[in-house]
C-alpha cells in the first residue's frame, strides 16, 4: 500500500474560529484551484485563492458577531458555490463573488449553532431546537430533550423525503420526519460531527457518517425503517474528540478516503481495504485544534491537498506537492523569491505594529497616573472542554487560547488526583495545600512557549462534590487571566446509557414532597453529568446511567413531587440520598424519604466487580514478579525449568506492564468503592461500620469472592 | 531528516547512567553497560569473546559476555589508565568498593576499597599529575588512583557525589574536575583546590565536558544547561527527567552539540549557546545512557543511545547536504508562521488597548454596571501592587518563618498569588489562594527557605473584584536575601561558645552595608566603631554575633560552623578577599569530632572481628558440608540429618552476622561522611590557598592517625 506523504503549508491566519466554518468553493474543472471561504468569530467572512503562495482575497466582509456555521449551498444540479453563514439568529448568504443576496433573520430565541443547506431548504439547529425552512418559510419544528451538536439531511436528490439527522449530546441520533421523531439510534459517544459518507451518501444516499467528542467515528445506515450500524473506529490511543470530516480523495486510488480533524490537533486520513474497513493511511498533529477539514485543490493545479483549519484561524494546508527541498541532493536548498518576499513584508508589517504597540503601551502606563481612569482589558477566547473518558474513568480537561500559554493554576475544593499525560509537555507544579481554606489541590503548570493547548486528566472520587477553577493566564500584554470552573459532580463516574437491565436486584429511593418538576431536574442535574440544563418536556422525565467505572446501573424517573431513583449499587444510592436532601433542605423544601432495599443487590454487585478486581489482582501479580523472572532469565538463560506460567509472564511481560502504566491505582479505586459500598450497606441498616474496614482490607488482600459476599453478609468476619 | 544508522536489541536491562564504550583489545569498542543483579555486560559485535574467570558466555546471544560483580553497581567507566598502552581498563565501583579489570585477559588489576562508596566514575588527566587518573566521586569525598591503585588524589567535597566530569575549565591545557553534589553545588577543583563554585537549585545528576571552558549539566527536577565558566549560558526545563548528557557534533558544524536522553525516551540534541533543539528522537522507553564511538569500525565516531530496555541505536552526523538541518521542517514555513504568530500577538495586544480606552470614555458617571465589571475584572488604572518582606519569629501555632505581604493600593482584592522560585518550595512554585469569603487586598505568604542562598522569588497575583471571572496579573520580581531567616537580636542571649576571628583591611562602613544587603532588617544597622550586631536563627542554631573593631578585626560568633563559613565566603566574595586566614575555636566541634573519631576506630575493630568469624564460619561449614555428604554416602541419615541442621544453624548465624555487619557499616559510612563534612566545613571558614592547605593538612592528620594535630589544624588553619 502506498504510503501517503503529505507536506505541510501555512496559508493565512483569520481569527479564532468556530467547528465547521472553512469550505473550499467547488470550480467546474477538475483539479483546478478552489477558493477558500472561511469565517471568523469575529464575523468577518472572507474568500481568498492562492496565488504564488500567497493569499489573494475574493471578497471579506465587515467585523460583526460572532459566526457559529458556515455551509455552502445552490440550487439542486448546480454547483454549490453560495456561501451562507449563521450568525446570532441570522442567516447571510454571499456569492462568490460576495455580494450579499440573502439576510434571512430566523427570529429564533436560540442562536443558531449548526445549519444544513440542501438547495432551498434550510435546517437549523438552536441548542435544543431544530427548524426547517423551504425558502425562508417555517416548514417543521422539532424540540429535542438533549443539545443537538450537529444536522445533516440526506441528499434530496437521492432520497425523495426530506429526512433530516440530528446528532444529539445524549448518544443518540434522531432521524426527523416533518415534526415528528422518525427514530433514534444510539451511538458509541455523545456525536458532535455528521458528515455524509462518501459525500452522496453512499450507495442509496443514506449512509451518514458520525464523530464523537470521545474520539469514536463510525458508519450507520439511516433507511425509513430502521438503522443498520456497519462500522466503527474504536479510539485506542486516546485521541481527540471529532470536530470535523470529510471526504475526499487524497490517496488518488478511486475511492474517497476519509479526512478527520480533532480537537487536540490531530488530522488523520483513513483510506478503506477491500472490505470496505477503514484503515488509518496517514496522521499528523497539528499544534492547535482542527476545527474544520476538506479535501481539494488550493495552491496549484494538479496537487491535492488537505485543508484544515484551526481554532486559532490558521488555515493549513497538507499538500500532496512535494516540497522543492526534496527536489535533488546536493541542490542547494534556496528559499524562493516568493517567500522572501513574504518574509520581509511581514517584517516590515512587525516593525509598524511594534511601534504602535510601544506607543499605546505607554499611554496605557501613563494611565495609571490618571486616579480616575480604569483598566479594563477584554476577554480572551478560550476554548475548553472537560468530559468523562469511558475507558478508564477519569476526567480529561482540555484547554486552547489562541495565543501562547504562560500557566494555568488549576484550584479543587475537593479531593482529586491528576494524571500526568505524555501530550503535554508543561512543567507542573504541586504546591502544599491548606484545606481549611478549601484548597484540596492547588497545582500551577508552566507552558513551554508556543504552546497553545494543554490537556490534563483528572480523576474524581463518587460522593466528593465541588469546583475545580482553572485560572489561565496567556501570554499577552497587558497581562490578564481568567477563571474557569468545572463542576465536579456527585455521581462523577456515571454515563447517560439508553439500556437498563431490569434483571438486576435493584435499590429504590423514592423521594416525594412539594417540589416542581424544574426544581428536581435542577437537583438530579446538580448530581449527575450529561443532563441537559433545561428541563425537557414532558410530565415525567426518565434518565438511565451506568457507571463508568463498576458497570452499575442507575434509573430515575421524575415527576413534579415525586422521584425514583433505582440502582444495583446501593453506594450510588446512599450518595443520591444525601445530595438531594441536602439540596432540598438548602430550598427548604419537606421531602419525605423512603428506601426499598434490596439485600441480594449488594452480593450481586460484588460478583459484577469480581472480574474486574479478579483481573487487577492477577495483573498486580504478575507485573510484580516480572523484573524478578527477567533477572532468572539472564543468570540461566535456558527457562526450561520455569512453569509454563511462569514462561508466559515472561512473553507477555512487555503488554503486562503497560497495561498496569495504562490505568494507575486501578486496584486501589476498586478497593475504596467495595469499602464505600460495605459502609453504605449497613449505614442503611443504621449501624456504623468503619471500624471494621482494616478487616475488609485483610480480607481484599487475600481475595476470595465467597469469602468477601460472607464478610458483606454477616457485617465482620 | 537524520535516521539511525543502526539499531541493535540487546535484550538486557540497562541500568541508567551506567553504559560506556572501551577499547579492551586497543582495537574494538565494546559497548559495556551495568544490568539487573550486579553483573555487567560487555558486547562485543567484532570478536569472540574470552571465557572463564569473571567472563561467563551465554548461549544465546554469544555478542555478550556477562561480567559478575555480585555486588550492586554504582558506576562503571572504561578508558585508558596507562600513559603508555593502548588497552582501556574497565572500572566498575559498587557501594563499597572499586575495580579495575582488564576485559581482554579477563583479570583484576586492582580492587580498593572505598569506605565512602563510588557514586561516579571518570578517567583521565587531572591537572598536573602526570599518569592518568580513574577518579571516583563518593559520600563527600574524591579519590583518584593510578594504574597500580595507589590514590595519587583526595580530597573532600560538600556533600555525595552524584557526577563528575574531566575539562578544561581554566584553560591552561590541562583538565579541571568538575563535581556535582547533592547539596545542588557544582565545585570545580584544580587538583585539590576549589577555584569555582555554582549553585544549582537541584542535586546534579549529570555533567559533561563540551569545547573549551564549556560544560553541559542536568539537574534532578529535569533541568539542562550549558555553563561557560562559571556563568551559565542557557537552560531548560522540563517535566521529564534528564537522565544522561553527552556532547556530540551532530549537525557537523564544527562544534558540539549538548545531547540529552531523557526518562520518557526522548534523546535531543541542543545547541550549545542557545539551547534550541536541532533534532530529536524516541526510543521506546527511558534513555540509560549515551556514549560515542566508532562501532561500525569503518572511521567514523557515531552518537550511540542505549535505553534502559537494552535498544540500541547509533546515530552519524549528518553530512554536509542537510544543511545542519536535521529535522523535517521546512525553514521559510517555520519562520513565516512564526513571524505571523508575532504579528497576531500584537495586533491582539493593540486591540487590548483600543478596548480598553474605549471602556474608558464608555464609562458612565455613574460608574459601570457590576456585570461589567465581573465579566471584565476592570480595576481602577492606578492599581499597584506591594510587596515587603519581613522576619517572622513565629507564634505557638506556626514556625518561624519570612514573611511576605502581597497588598494592592486600593480596595481591589488577590484573588490568587504564585510565586515561582527555585529551591525553596517542594515543587518551583507556591500557591496561596484564599477561600472566597476571606478575599481582601492584602496576603501574607510564609517562606521557609531551607538553606541561605539569595533566592529570586516571581510573584504573579491576580488582582480583580470579588466576582470577577477575568483579572489582571501583577508580576514583581523580589530577591530574598542570603541570609533571611535571621533576626536581629540583643545582647540578652546566651553567648555562643564558638568563635571565629579574622582581620581584614576594610572600612567598618563597607561591612555594614554587606550586612544591610544580606540580612532582612527594618532599618538600615547604622556603621558604628566597635561594630557590634547581633541576630538570632529562626532554624534554632542559636545568636549570631558579628563584631569588628577599628583595626579591621572581625569575630563571627555562632555555634553554627555550617552559618560561619557562609558567612566568612559571602563577606570574602562582597569584598573580593582572595586569601583568608581564620582563627577558629569550636570546642563543641572539637568534642564531637573526638567522639567521632573514636567511634570510627570502634566500627573498624567490630569490622574485623566480624571478617574473622566470618572465615571461621566458611571453614566449619566447609567441614560441615563434607561431613553431611559423607554420611549421606555411607546411608547414615542420622548424622546426615545432624550435619545439615548445623548447617542450618550456622548459615543462621551468618546471615545474622551479614546483618549485623551491614549495619556496621552504614554506621561506619555515616561517621566517615560526618568526618569529612567536618573537614570541609573547617576548609569553609578559610578562603583560597588557605583552604585547600586545611583540607589537605587534615586528610594528612588522619592518614597519620595523629588527632591532636587535626585539631590544631582546625583551630588555626595550619599543623
Amino acid at each position: 500500500m502506498m504510503e501517503l506523504s503529505l507536506n505541510r503549508v501555512d496559508y493565512l491566519q483569520v481569527g479564532v474560529t468556530c467547528p465547521r466554518t472553512m469550505r473550499l468553493l467547488p470550480e467546474k474543472k477538475a483539479k483546478a484551484p478552489q477558493k477558500v471561504a472561511v469565517a471568523d468569530q469575529t464575523g468577518v467572512i472572507q474568500c481568498f485563492n492562492i496565488k504564488k503562495g500567497e493569499a489573494v482575497s475574493a471578497f471579506k466582509t465587515l467585523p460583526g458577531p460572532k459566526i457559529s456555521r458556515l455551509e455552502l449551498g445552490g440550487t439542486l444540479g448546480s454547483l454549490a458555490d453560495k456561501v451562507f453563514a449563521a450568525c446570532g439568529s441570522e442567516i447571510k448568504g454571499f456569492t462568490k463573488k460576495g455580494k450579499q443576496f440573502l439576510g434571512f433573520d430566523t427570529n429564533l430565541t436560540e442562536s443558531i449553532k449548526t445549519m444544513w443547506v440542501c438547495g432551498s431548504h434550510l435546517f437549523l439547529g438552536g441548542n435544543y431546537i431544530f427548524n426547517h425552512y423551504l425558502d425562508c418559510k417555517d416548514e417543521n419544528y422539532y424540540l429535542c430533550s438533549d443539545r443537538i451538536n450537529d444536522i445533516l439531511c440526506l441528499p434530496l436528490t437521492r432520497v425523495k423525503e426530506v429526512t433530516p439527522v440530528l446528532a444529539c449530546q445524549d448518544r443518540v441520533l434522531r432521524v426527523i420526519e416533518g415534526s415528528n421523531l422518525l427514530y433514534e439510534v444510539e451511538v458509541a459517544g455523545p456525536p458532535q460531527s455528521l458528515s455524509l459518507f462518501a459525500d452522496e451518501g453512499g450507495e442509496e444516499g443514506e449512509d451518514v457518517l458520525y464523530g464523537t467528542s470521545d474520539g469514536k467515528v463510525g458508519l450507520v445506515q439511516l433507511n425509513r425503517i430502521s438503522p443498520s450500524h456497519k462500522w466503527e473506529i474504536p479510539n485506542e490511543k486516546r485521541s481527540g474528540g471529532v470536530l470535523c470530516m470529510d471526504n475526499y480523495d487524497i490517496t488518488a486510488d478511486g475511492i474517497s478516503d476519509l479526512l478527520i480533524g480533532r480537537d487536540d490537533g490531530l488530522v488523520e486520513v483513513y483510506g478503506y481495504n477491500d472490505a470496505d474497513e477503514p484503515i488509518l493511511r496517514y496522521s499528523t498533529t497539528l499544534s492547535e485544534s482542527v476545527s474544520s477539514i476538506q479535501g481539494g485543490v488550493v495552491n496549484s493545479s494538479g496537487f491535492d491537498e488537505v485543508i484544515a483549519c484551526t481554532y486559532a484561524g490558521w488555515i493549513q494546508g497538507l499538500t500532496t506537492e512535494p516540497s522543492y527541498k526534496e527536489a535533488g541532493p546536493g541542490e542547494k536548498v534556496q528559499v524562493s523569491d516568493d517567500t522572501q518576499g513574504k518574509i520581509s513584508h511581514l517584517k516590515s508589517e512587525l516593525e509598524s505594529l511594534q511601534s504602535k504597540v510601544m506607543q499605546e503601551r505607554e499611554k496605557y502606563h501613563y494611565q495609571a497616573m490618571n486616579t480616575k481612569a480604569i483598566s479594563a482589558v477584554p476577554q480572551f477566547n478560550i476554548n475548553d472542554r472537560f468530559s468523562l473518558n469511558r475507558d478508564d474513568a477519569s476526567y480529561t480537561l482540555s484547554i486552547e487560547v489562541q495565543v501562547a500559554i504562560d500557566n494555568i493554576l488549576l484550584q479543587s475544593d475537593v479531593p482529586i488526583d491528576l494524571l500526568d499525560t505524555e501530550k503535554n509537555t508543561a512543567v507542573v507544579s504541586y504546591s502544599a495545600c491548606d484545606t481549611e481554606n478549601g484548597n484540596f489541590l492547588l497545582a500551577t503548570y508552566r507552558c513551554q512557549a508556543n504552546t497553545t493547548r494543554l490537556e490534563l486528566k483528572i480523576r474524581s472520587i463518587e460522593g466528593q462534590y465541588g469546583t475545580l477553577q482553572a485560572y489561565i493566564t496567556p501570554r499577552l500584554q497587558p497581562k490578564t487571566c481568567q477563571l474557569r470552573q468545572y463542576q465536579i459532580k456527585p455521581l462523577s463516574l456515571h454515563q447517560r446509557t439508553h439500556m437498563l437491565d431490569d434483571s438486576r436486584p435493584m435499590n429504590q429511593l423514592k423521594l416525594t414532597g412539594q417540589f416542581s418538576l424544574a426544581e428536581i431536574h435542577s437537583w438530579v442535574s446538580y448530581c449527575l453529568p450529561e443532563i441537559p440544563e433545561r428541563t425537557p418536556p414532558g410530565d415525567s422525565i426518565n434518565f438511565h446511567f451506568l457507571s463508568t467505572f463498576l458497570d452499575t446501573q442507575l434509573d430515575c424517573l421524575y415527576k413534579k413531587g415525586e422521584g425514583v431513583f433505582r440502582s444495583d449499587n446501593i453506594s450510588t444510592i446512599s450518595i443520591l440520598k444525601d445530595v438531594l436532601s441536602k439540596e432540598a433542605t438548602k430550598r427548604k423544601i419537606n421531602l419525605n424519604i423512603s428506601y426499598d432495599l434490596a439485600d441480594e443487590s449488594v452480593a450481586n454487585t460484588l460478583r459484577r466487580i469480581h472480574p474486574k478486581l479478579e483481573y487487577q489482582l492477577l495483573l498486580a501479580k504478575k507485573v510484580q514478579l516480572v523484573d524478578a523472572l527477567k533477572e532468572l532469565q539472564i543468570h540461566e538463560g535456558d527457562l526450561e525449568f520455569m512453569s509454563p506460567e511462569y514462561r508466559q509472564i515472561l512473553e507477555e511481560a512487555d503488554t503486562l506492564q503497560q497495561e498496569y502504566k495504562k490505568q494507575p491505582c486501578h486496584l486501589e479505586r476498586l478497593y475504596g468503592m467495595i469499602t464505600d459500598l460495605f459502609i453504605d450497606k449497613f449505614k442503611f441498616k443504621g449501624s456504623n461500620v468503619k471500624t471494621k474496614v482494616p478487616q475488609l482490607l485483610e480480607v481484599l488482600d487475600n481475595y476470595e469472592l465467597e469469602n468477601l459476599i460472607g464478610f458483606f453478609e454477616a457485617g465482620g468476619v | 531528516m537524520l535516521v539511525p544508522i543502526f539499531t541493535l536489541k540487546l535484550n538486557h536491562k540497562i541500568n541508567p547512567r551506567m553504559v560506556t564504550i572501551g577499547k579492551y583489545d586497543g582495537k574494538h569498542p565494546n559497548l559495556t553497560a551495568a544490568t539487573t543483579a550486579g553483573k555487567v555486560f560487555v558486547h562485543n559485535p567484532h570478536t569472540r569473546a574470552v571465557r572463564g574467570g569473571r567472563a561467563s558466555e551465554i548461549a544465546v546471544d554469544s555478542d555478550i559476555s556477562l561480567l559478575n560483580i555480585n555486588q550492586k553497581i554504582s558506576a562503571i567507566c572504561a578508558g585508558s589508565l596507562d600513559s603508555m598502552g593502548v588497552n582501556d581498563i574497565l572500572m566498575v565501583g559498587t557501594q563499597t568498593n572499586l575495580l579495575a579489570y582488564d576485559v581482554q585477559n579477563n583479570t583484576d588489576i586492582f580492587y580498593k576499597d572505598a569506605p565512602d562508596g563510588v557514586n561516579a566514575v571518570v578517567m583521565g588527566k587531572l591537572g598536573t599529575i602526570n599518569t592518568p587518573l580513574a577518579i571516583t566521586g563518593g559520600n563527600c569525598a574524591l579519590s583518584g588512583f593510578d594504574i597500580e591503585g595507589n590514590d595519587l588524589f583526595w580530597t573532600v567535597t560538600g556533600d555525595n557525589v552524584c557526577s563528575l566530569a574531566l575539562c578544561q575549565f581554566s584553560g591552561d591545557g590541562r583538565n579541571q574536575l568538575v563535581v556535582g553534589s547533592e547539596d545542588y553545588d557544582i565545585r570545580v577543583f584544580q587538583e585539590d583546590e576549589i577555584i569555582a563554585e555554582m549553585t544549582e537549585t537541584e542535586a546534579i545528576t549529570a555533567l559533561c565536558p563540551m569545547t573549551d571552558a564549556r560544560f553541559g549539566y542536568a539537574l534532578a527536577n529535569g533541568t539542562v544547561g550549558v555553563y561557560e565558566k562559571n556563568s551559565r549560558y542557557w537552560r531548560i526545563k522540563s517535566k521529564n527527567q534528564a537522565v544522561t548528557i553527552d556532547s556530540f557534533d551532530l549537525d557537523a558544524d564544527g562544534v558540539p552539540e549538548l545531547i540529552t536522553g531523557w526518562s520518557n525516551g526522548k534523546i535531543d540534541a541542543r545547541s550549545d549557546r542557545t539551547g534550541e533543539v536541532v533534532f530529536r528522537d524516541n526510543l521506546s522507553s527511558a534513555i540509560a545512557g549515551i556514549v560515542q564511538g566508532d562501532y561500525r569500525m569503518d572511521g567514523n565516531m557515531e552518537l550511540i543511545c542505549c535505553s534502559n530496555e537494552g535498544e540500541v541505536r547509533g546515530y552519524l552526523p549528518a553530512n554536509q547536504e542537510q544543511k545542519g538541518n536535521l529535522m523535517d521542517t521546512n525553514i521559510e514555513q517555520e519562520t513565516i508562521r512564526d513571524l505571523s504568530q508575532r504579528k497576531q500577538n500584537l495586533i491582539l495586544e493593540i486591540k487590548n488597548y483600543e478596548e480598553n480606552a474605549k471602556a474608558g470614555k464608555d464609562e458612565r458617571p455613574s460608574g459601570l454596571g457590576d456585570l461589567d465589571k465581573a465579566q471584565m475584572g476592570i480595576i481602577p488604572a492606578n492599581t499597584q501592587l506591594q510587596t515587603t518582606l519581613t522576619v517572622n519569629s513565629g507564634a505557638e501555632n506556626s514556625a518561624p518563618h519570612v514573611e511576605l505581604t502581597v497588598n494592592t493600593s486600593n480596595d481591589t482584592v488577590l484573588k490568587s498569588v504564585l510565586i515561582f522560585a527555585e529551591g525553596i518550595f517542594e515543587g518551583e512554585s507556591h500557591v496561596i489562594h484564599p477561600n472566597t469569603p476571606s478575599l481582601s487586598n492584602s496576603l501574607k505568604v510564609p517562606i521557609v527557605p531551607p538553606k541561605d542562598i539569595p533566592v529570586d522569588l516571581h510573584i504573579k497575583a491576580f488582582v480583580g473584584t470579588k466576582s470577577s471571572m477575568q483579572f489582571h496579573v501583577f508580576e514583581v520580581t523580589r530577591q530574598l536575601p542570603r541570609f533571611s531567616m535571621y533576626v536581629p537580636c540583643t545582647d540578652q542571649v546566651p553567648e555562643p561558645k564558638s568563635s571565629v576571628v579574622f582581620t581584614i583591611n576594610e572600612r567598618i562602613q563597607r561591612v555594614v552595608l554587606w550586612i544591610n544587603q544580606n540580612f532582612l532588617v527594618d532599618e538600615d544597622i547604622a556603621a558604628e566603631t566597635p561594630l557590634n550586631v547581633g541576630f538570632l536563627s529562626l532554624r534554632g542554631s542559636g545568636p549570631i554575633f558579628i563584631q569588628m573593631q577599628a583595626n579591621g578585626q572581625i569575630t563571627i560568633r555562632t555555634d553554627d560552623m555550617d552559618l560561619a563559613g557562609d558567612l566568612i565566603q559571602a563577606l570574602a566574595s562582597f569584598l573580593g578577599i582572595d586569601d583568608l586566614q581564620v582563627v577558629a575555636d569550636y570546642p563543641m566541634h572539637m568534642e564531637d569530632l573526638k567522639n567521632l573519631l573514636v567511634k570510627v576506630d570502634e566500627f573498624h575493630s567490630v569490622r574485623q572481628k566480624l571478617t574473622a568469624e566470618m572465615a571461621d564460619h566458611s571453614n566449619l561449614i566447609r567441614s560441615l558440608v563434607v561431613r553431611a555428604e559423607d554420611a549421606r554416602l555411607m546411608s547414615d541419615m542420622r548424622n546426615m540429618r545432624r550435619g545439615y541442621m548445623e548447617l542450618f544453624d550456622l548459615n543462621r548465624d551468618l546471615v545474622n552476622g551479614y546483618k549485623i555487619r551491614c549495619s556496621n557499616h552504614q554506621e561506619l559510612l555515616n561517621c566517615l561522611k560526618l568526618v569529612n563534612q567536618t573537614i570541609q566545613k573547617a576548609g569553609q571558614l578559610r578562603v583560597g590557598k588557605f583552604k585547600t592547605m586545611v583540607v589537605s593538612s587534615c586528610r594528612q592528620a588522619i592518614k597519620e592517625n595523629n588527632i591532636s594535630a587535626l585539631f590544631k589544624i582546625i583551630k588555626t588553619g595550619t599543623s
